[in-house]
């Protein structure tokens, strides 16, 4: 039987997130290619994993061996290439994380087979691959396509696909052989690092509400904070708030703060000073609110709204509560 | 111990490239030092320390960061050496070993892929004079002058505000220039001075390589640091390199621009570092707007030789101090509007945007404003 095959990702314990988003996207071409979809867990006493996963996959390719506890290109390479050699499934996802720009392209080199990279979606026939991912810094999406007769990988790009979320196969678990992996030691796991706690990071933020000196006091930053909240976004702010030490600088935007580039940011009370809108034009879709109609923050709005933010705040957040809610 | 660039390079220790035993550690470069007001920045503790050890580790000092390359304590230095060139040199072992604040980073970037400190596109560098309809100087042999916009009046729209002055103020004169247009780059005085030895050596190639195509007598710049490091820094160019205040109180003098307006004002003047203290451009300024009709100006007490500084110079434009005293901008325009003043006037694109900033920050925006010198002038002619 043809077969789609999905690496499995994970960490300390838990699936990630990409792992899920490549399953959605191999059930759609396991459907659309009347193909078995499959997905291989390499770890160790991870059964618990492959049970989570059996949910949605036809097959779970259990690869337990204690040398496969943590993330290692090397052995994962010798797991898939094995697995590749001998089931020749049409397609291998491997998410375009830290651990699958680290294997994939040795895998691919080592395999002979073509390799998509950091793709943002997939279209499968019997011949061959097309694959849309970004060029010129992500300014130009193009279309690349390579031959799938003897096999293809591809690495997905993270949050680009919504994972199904619910029952859609009772897949079974099949134990495999651990290969040799042979020569493997000269990769040695040491540790994990966590990113420092303490702050936040508005680098990473889908939704921005930012603050100047609009909000007047530091008694009205919780307005602005309940707002943030209630659209699930994080609180960031211009330089004129850190300098008053209302905020930490870790929530500043601008020139000499964070260069920021949310899906929505939300730009309360904030004139626009050049320094701060090179921080934060390459947003998604910008909605600034502010007293003056001649504020600069005006030019790179997309929504630009004249009022006084005391009299704004409570009504998004009273329409984000009403929007929750009816979720 | 650590091997430096500089030690290899120029096998020299830091003593003897700065002269440093000729430092009687007075300790007059810290006391003048404006920066040292807010923070942990000691430039005489510095010299001591380069002169008594073969190399200095500057991955630990934050505080290099801080100094905004004003050449206030140069300048004070009885014994005429450069505790200035000193901190530039550690900045430098810092850019090699690739310790710098994320946004300097960022601003070094920008200006190696797009010519410009702020990210902006760089076949977007003369977008602002689109409706102006300037001369290519490049192009056009004709012309006499060359106007060097610089990288924040091409770029930040208040500054634009500026450039558009002193082009009204040129025609008004009958002057007959030109721009660069997207040939122009970054002048590299900021880059220097952020450590990147390298990179400014480039953009030096570059723009004496479009320098050496031009036809023209002078060439004017917007901002003083662009002036200060053509002067200073590059090879010698086969035309004049002029401040605008220099070139404008000029065309004032010679009857050229002529006033029609009066200006019903109190203002003072605030003397940008790069041209004040480092050029000694102090008087050309001054003579314009004593030349507007209407101006009463009076002088900040700091003024001169010893202005305070903005706080702009030195790649400080993209990194704020380590320290959060008040900030020197805020200190300058509380003074001013103390002295009763209405305008604060300057000559420097970064001096601008610092006071400006100011105004706002302390909430005296209703009370006094900040201006370009160019921008009053277009106000009356």
């Amino acid at each position: 039987m043809r077969e789609i095959l999905v690496l499995a990702e994970h960490r300390k314990g838990v699936l990630r997130d990409i792992t899920w988003e490549m399953l959605s996207l191999g059930k759609e071409l396991a459907e659309k290619m009347e193909a078995q979809l499959t997905t291989v867990l390499p770890g160790y006493e991870v059964k618990s994993l492959a049970d989570e996963l059996s949910t949605q996959a036809d097959l779970v390719l259990l690869v337990e061996d204690e040398r496969l506890q943590n993330f290692s290109s090397m052995a994962y390479q010798q797991v898939l290439s094995t697995l590749i050699t001998t089931r020749k499934p049409i397609i291998t996802l491997i998410g375009h994380t830290a651990c699958g720009i680290d294997l994939a392209p040795g895998l691919a080199a080592a395999l002979g087979m073509p390799l998509a990279t950091d793709c943002l979606s997939l279209t499968l026939t019997e011949k061959e691959l097309t694959a849309v991912r970004q060029i010129y810094g992500g300014k130009v999406n193009a279309e690349v396509a390579c031959s799938c007769e003897k096999g293809c990988i591809a690495t997905i790009r993270a949050g680009v696909v919504s994972p199904w979320g619910e029952e859609t196969r009772k897949g079974k678990v099949e134990v495999i052989q651990s290969p040799s992996l042979e020569g493997i030691s000269r990769q040695r796991f040491i540790e994990y690092v966590e990113a420092a706690i303490g702050g936040v990071d508005i680098t990473q933020a889908d939704i921005i509400v930012a603050i100047g000196r609009g909000i007047q006091d530091k008694e009205n930053i919780p307005l602005a904070e309940e707002l943030a909240k209630a659209l699930g976004g994080t609180l960031a702010c211009s330089r004129p708030i850190v300098d008053k030490k209302w905020l930490p600088k870790a929530h500043q935007v601008g020139t000499s703060g964070k260069t920021v580039r949310p899906k929505a940011y939300i730009a309360l009370g904030i004139s626009g000073a050049f320094q701060h809108i090179v921080g934060m034009k390459d947003s998604g879709v910008i909605i600034a609110v502010n007293k003056d109609p001649r504020a600069p923050i005006f030019e790179v709005a997309d929504y630009g709204i004249v009022c006084d933010l005391f009299d704004f705040m409570p009504v998004l957040k009273e329409k984000a509560k009403e929007l929750l809610q009816r979720r | 111990m650590k091997t430096t660039i500089t030690s290899i390079t120029k096998k020299q220790t830091l003593a003897q490239e700065y002269d440093l035993l000729g430092c009687m550690q007075c300790g007059k470069c810290t006391a003048a030092c404006p920066v040292a007001m807010r923070s942990h920045l000691n430039i005489r503790k510095l010299m001591q320390e380069a002169l008594t050890h073969e190399s200095l580790n500057p991955i630990p000092m934050k505080e290099l960061w801080d100094c905004t390359c004003c050449s206030t304590c140069t300048i004070y230095c009885p014994r005429e050496l450069k505790p200035n060139e000193l901190i530039i040199n550690l900045r430098g072992i810092l850019v090699e070993e690739g310790h710098v604040p994320t946004t300097i980073r960022d601003a070094l970037e920008s200006v190696f892929k797009q010519g410009n400190p702020w990210g902006g596109a760089k076949n977007k560098r003369a977008e602002w004079a689109t409706d102006l309809h300037l001369k290519d100087a490049t192009r056009d042999k004709e012309i006499e002058v060359v106007y060097f916009v610089g990288c924040t009046p091409s770029y930040d729209p208040r500054v634009q505000e500026v450039a558009r002055a002193l082009v009204k103020s040129f025609n008004k004169a009958g002057v007959n220039f030109g721009i660069l247009g997207n040939e122009e780059r970054c002048c590299g005085n900021e880059v220097r001075r952020m450590g990147e030895e390298g990179l400014f050596e480039i953009l030096i190639e570059d723009n004496t390589n479009v320098f050496q195509k031009l036809d023209v007598k002078t060439m004017v710049t917007t901002s003083p640091h662009c002036y200060n490091t053509f002067k200073n820094e590059y090879p010698e160019t086969h035309f004049e390199i002029q401040h605008y205040t220099q070139y404008v109180a000029n065309l004032i003098a010679t009857g050229k621009l002529t006033f029609c307006g009066e200006v019903d004002k109190v203002v003072t003047y605030h003397d940008p570092c790069f041209l004040g203290k480092q050029n000694k451009v102090f008087d050309a300024p001054r003579s314009i707007i004593d030349s507007i009709p209407g101006v009463k100006f009076i002088e900040f007490d700091r003024s001169r030789e010893r202005s305070l500084c903005c706080e702009g110079g030195g790649g400080r434009m993209w990194v704020d101090a380590s320290d959060s005293g008040e900030r020197l901008a805020e200190v300058r325009v509380r003074d001013a509007v103390e002295m009763g003043v209405q305008i604060i006037l300057t000559a420097c694109p970064f001096c601008l945007l610092n006071l400006e900033d100011a105004t706002k920050t302390i909430g005296y925006e209703d009370k006094i404003q900040v201006m370009d010198i160019m921008e009053l002038v277009s106000q009356v002619i």
